[in-house]
């Protein structure tokens, strides 16, 4: 049974909608994300979880016990529903040390001093901040002031931790090494996170499972594996990683393969994907390590227009008629700049040719 | 340590109480009837009983009051003395407040923080000593007269101290501090990327100051000029001790003598001729601020801008301000301490003639050490009275969201614009002859309550400011740790918000204790303030008394002007750390 469980959760700002109609379980230990664009509503749904905010319809639970629930007219306060929550600002109290910053939730539940003293040492032996007690946050780094607002969220091994894109403020290397930490943490802790991000590269690489949000719903929960390979929406295949999108007719299909036609000319053979728009005409959308540079007469012929360098491998940049292919490749691949080419590819999705501009129209 | 193995207390799932039931239950309305009370009390019941009463004759509507004020000459030429000494005073101010917060702020000169203290320091004296201190100077028999006699050998002074250029003069360098105060604060929070982009461009160091620097600080200089002008309208002091001996009257002192005969009726019709001054000015100090915005260029960060090296005319520069401080700040108040120390004013300076008489006869009268006390307390009280309160209002406009409560804060802003006659004529009509309660007036709590309704507004403006400092999210990550709103308020707002209360304190405690203007309106035997009784002495010639009573004032002035400047300098330095 889920950590965590929120059913058809819905906010509104006045007229503005912020979430709308959104579920989701937690399990224990899972590392769980919220992702989307700014302003779709993931912020609002940890602070309903929280309790920071009250939701207009939907129920939530945590641990077991109902905290919110719409109907019955029930919403527990925030100071008692059993929850650890680091905020994106760190909100460190600057007039309190980092040991009582930390020891903070401990007295508040009147545990004894020394239960204090021992579990605030604890925590700060995970959080690697051993010999800082003392220090005010004023005298702290913005990665150590991070870490004072994780460990006081953790102090109680509470139900669940909250985080509200707690990494956003870091540069990129402290980032990428608290990532890693929080990761760690977290199988230490064996405690179940909730977590706020836009940052897709940040999900993918920390989460259990995704939830991907967009103006207020979720469009996919999965996860990071098949959110990438198999986006359910022409929203969440846009917004996770980079794709290129080629209007293609579709030619003929089997149970193992599609055939397309780009401009009438040259065929395109793909392995089947899930989804079959309609209509003949549609848009192949396929990441640009699917695309390859291929030798003799085969695939798409096209222009390099710019090539950079990505210390991994190179992106190009392939012009194909009016469009523009980007097409990753290792190293040891070198093709100079308005050299001509071919490009094949070697598997994508089909989408209807209008998708784009919805964002909900299915993907896979 | 799963999630699932610290049980919680069981709780009845559904035991919330229902909406009306909470309402009634949530502290924020019972917090918001007794502050709506207090403010009703001590602000809007007073203002009511001016307005009203200036427009009521016999119990019937009638202008016939403001028809009493300009059937006589000697009114009109006050309201007309008010505008033009105020106007002129201010233009002085202004180009002395804005020189030198330039020379402070933005050149090479040395000692600049106690320049910076010595600069702003006219703020917390109160402007009766500098007129007494100015009369000691410049007087017939004063130290700077004597000075020209002995030089020149000629008998007769070029200038007057008393009557219209002596209060132009006194008001205008008593007043400069506002404009230096928001000028020099402008200039430090200037973008300095506006500079560097025309440095960038070759543009020499001093025709950036002119051409870039100077035009962006103007919201900063009108508005500053604003907070003279009013300043300089409310003012009693000075052409109390200045003007009235030449015969010389401004509406402050008109009201004054209206209310010696007394002629309540006629007080009330002119104090609201000084609201309608205020609200004027009023309306143009929002203009200036609304222009500051629309610039946009103050960034909130504490920078190092570019400094205009002085080069060759430093030396000159340099000693023309001190000068410049010595004459306006120092000399008033040596000749504060030299008239108490001196058998009579203007005798020689010669061991035979020093005394302590004064300070002994002063201190012998039962109504002087009264009136001691009385400030003492009264500024205390008004300071603690007025930022627990304040605190309250702003807590609930800023933390807990309360609508309604922003009326408290309006209501509370508004005396900051009104004249101090005002406040004294209405403290008068509201609390002579209440419809309920006491009559306050003839009690030292009539002067409580005046000082309460003058200086709310400094409580709100800095327990707001504080407030809005103190991130939602620190509260709320309390909350989330287990803290109920009541621990949250305890543990993490009032801690956070303490360095603003002690700052409003002590603001309140200065400005009330050297408060003259209000309370020499609504003073009574038994009820006197020090400023009164040493305003009453020097009007009534004993300028030896008043001086040593001014003397015995001044350490506890400057040692809270002194904290008050630590306690900022500390709130920059904090808010500039935690930015970084
Ligand atoms: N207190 C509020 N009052 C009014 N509107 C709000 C409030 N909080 C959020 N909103 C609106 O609700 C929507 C969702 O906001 P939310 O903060 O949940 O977004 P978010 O996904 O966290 O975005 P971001 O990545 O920018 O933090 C937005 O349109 C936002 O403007
Ligand atoms: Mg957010």
């Amino acid at each position: 049974m889920g950590v965590v469980r929120v059913e058809r959760l819905a906010k509104s700002f006045g007229k503005v909608v912020a979430v709308d109609g959104v579920s989701f379980e937690i399990a224990e230990r899972e590392f769980f994300s919220l992702l989307g664009p700014s302003g779709c509503g993931k912020t609002t749904t940890l602070r309903c979880v929280a309790g920071l905010e009250t939701a207009d319809a939907g129920t939530i639970e945590i641990a077991g016990r109902p905290v919110y629930r719409a109907d019955a007219g029930l919403d527990v306060p925030p100071n008692e529903r059993d929850i650890g929550m680091v905020f994106q600002s760190y909100a460190v109290w600057p007039h309190m040390t980092v040991f009582d910053n930390i020891a903070y939730p401990l007295r508040i539940r009147k545990i004894p001093q020394a239960g204090i003293a021992g579990r605030v040492a604890h925590v700060l032996r995970i959080l690697g901040m051993t010999g800082l007690e003392e220090r005010r946050p004023s005298q702290l780094s913005g990665g150590q002031q991070q870490r004072v607002a994780l460990g006081r969220a953790l102090a109680l091994a509470p139900s669940v931790l909250l985080l509200d894109e707690p990494l956003s403020n870091l540069d990129a290397k402290l980032r990428e090494q608290m990532r890693a930490e929080l990761k760690l943490i977290q199988r230490e802790t064996g405690l179940p996170i909730l977590y706020v991000t836009h940052d897709q590269t940040e999900a993918l690489a920390m989460s259990d499972r995704i939830a991907v949000m967009c103006e207020g719903r979720i469009h996919h929960l999965a996860p990071p594996e098949e959110i990438y390979r198999r986006p359910a929406t022409a929203f969440v295949l846009d917004f996770i990683g980079s794709v290129n999108y080629l209007p293609c007719r579709l030619a003929g299909a089997d149970d193992s393969s599609v055939t397309l036609l780009w401009r009438e000319e040259a065929a395109i053979t793909l392995p089947r994907p899930p989804h079959l728009p309609p209509g003949p005409d549609v848009l192949l959308a396929a990441r640009p390590e699917s695309w390859r540079f291929a030798a003799g007469s085969a695939g798409l012929p096209g222009t390099v227009v710019l090539r950079s360098f990505h210390g991994a491998g190179f992106e190009y940049r392939v012009r194909l008629g009016e469009t523009e292919i980007r097409v990753m490749t290792p190293n040891d691949v070198r093709v100079s700049e308005g050299e001509a080419v071919r490009i094949v590819v070697s598997e994508g999705l089909l989408l209807e040719p209008d998708a784009l501009s919805r964002p909900e129209a299915r993907a896979a | 340590m799963t999630a699932g193995q610290r049980a919680l207390p069981a709780r009845a799932a559904l035991g919330v109480a229902p909406a009306w039931q909470r309402a009634v239950t949530d502290h924020r309305h019972i917090l918001f009837a007794v502050l709506s009370v207090f403010v009703f009390i001590t602000v809007v019941y007073p203002l009511l009983q001016v307005a009203g009463r200036s427009v009521i004759v016999d119990g019937a509507l009638s202008l016939a009051n403001y028809a009493q004020v300009f059937a006589l000459r000697r009114n009109w030429i006050a309201v007309w003395n008010s505008v033009w000494v105020s106007l002129v005073a201010t233009v002085l101010a202004t180009a002395i407040g804005v020189v030198s917060a330039f020379l402070v702020q933005r050149t090479d000169i040395p000692a600049k923080t106690l320049f910076r203290v010595l600069l702003v320091a006219p703020f917390a004296i109160p402007p009766l000593f500098s007129a007494m201190g100015w009369v000691q100077l410049a007087g017939p028999v004063g130290l700077l007269s004597q000075a020209w006699q002995g030089i020149t050998g000629e008998f007769e002074v070029p200038w007057n101290i008393y009557g219209a250029s002596g209060v132009v003069f006194v008001l205008a360098v008593t007043k400069y501090p506002f404009v230096f105060i928001t000028v020099a604060s402008a200039l430090q929070r200037m973008d300095p990327s506006l500079e560097e982009a025309a440095r960038t461009a070759g543009v020499p160091t001093w025709r950036i100051m002119r051409d870039i620097t100077l035009p962006l600080v103007r919201p900063a200089v009108s508005s500053g000029a604003l907070l003279a002008f009013v300043a300089s309208i409310d003012n009693f002091g000075i052409p109390a001790v200045l003007g009235m001996r030449a015969q010389f009257y401004v509406l402050t002192t008109r009201i004054y003598e209206a209310l010696t005969i007394p002629n309540m009726p006629l007080a009330t019709a002119m104090s609201m001729l000084l609201v309608a001054l205020a609200i004027v000015s009023m309306i143009g100090l929002r203009r200036a601020e609304g222009g500051a915005d629309k610039y946009a260029v103050i960034a909130g960060k504490a920078v190092t801008p570019a400094v205009l090296k002085l080069g060759s005319w430093r030396p000159a520069v340099v000693i023309g301000l001190a000068l410049a401080v010595l004459l306006i700040t120092v000399l008033p108040l040596f000749a504060l301490v030299l008239t108490s120390i001196t058998t009579f004013w203007g005798a020689d300076l010669v061991w035979a003639n020093l005394t302590l008489e004064h300070y002994v006869s002063a201190l012998t009268i039962p109504a002087a050490r009264r009136g001691i006390l009385n400030s003492l307390f009264l500024a205390a009280a008004a300071g603690v009275i007025l930022v627990l309160t304040t605190s309250l209002i702003s807590y609930l406009t800023v933390k807990a969201r309360y609508r309604a409560a922003s009326w408290l804060d309006i209501a509370g802003i508004v005396p900051f614009a009104l004249p101090g006659s005002v406040i004294g004529v209405a403290m008068i009509l509201a609390w002579s002859n209440p419809p309920i309660g006491p009559t306050l007036y003839g009690t030292i709590w009539i002067l409580l309550i005046a000082y309460i309704m003058r200086y709310m507004a400094f409580g709100l403006q800095t327990t707001r400011a504080t407030l809005q400092q103190i991130h939602v999210s620190l509260e709320e990550a309390a909350l989330t740790s287990g803290a109920g709103r009541l621990r949250v308020l305890k543990d993490i707002t009032l801690p956070l918000l303490r360095p603003g209360m002690v700052a409003a304190w002590v603001l309140i405690f200065i400005s009330a204790f050297n408060e003259l203007t209000v309370s020499v309106l609504i003073w009574t035997t038994g009820a006197e303030t020090i400023g009164v009784w040493i305003f009453i002495m020097q009007d009534s010639g004993f300028s030896g008394r008043a001086s040593a009573l001014a003397v015995l004032t001044l350490p506890v002035i400057l040692v809270l002007y002194l904290l008050m400047q630590w306690l900022t300098r500390l709130e920059e330095r904090r808010a500039g750390r935690s930015k970084g």
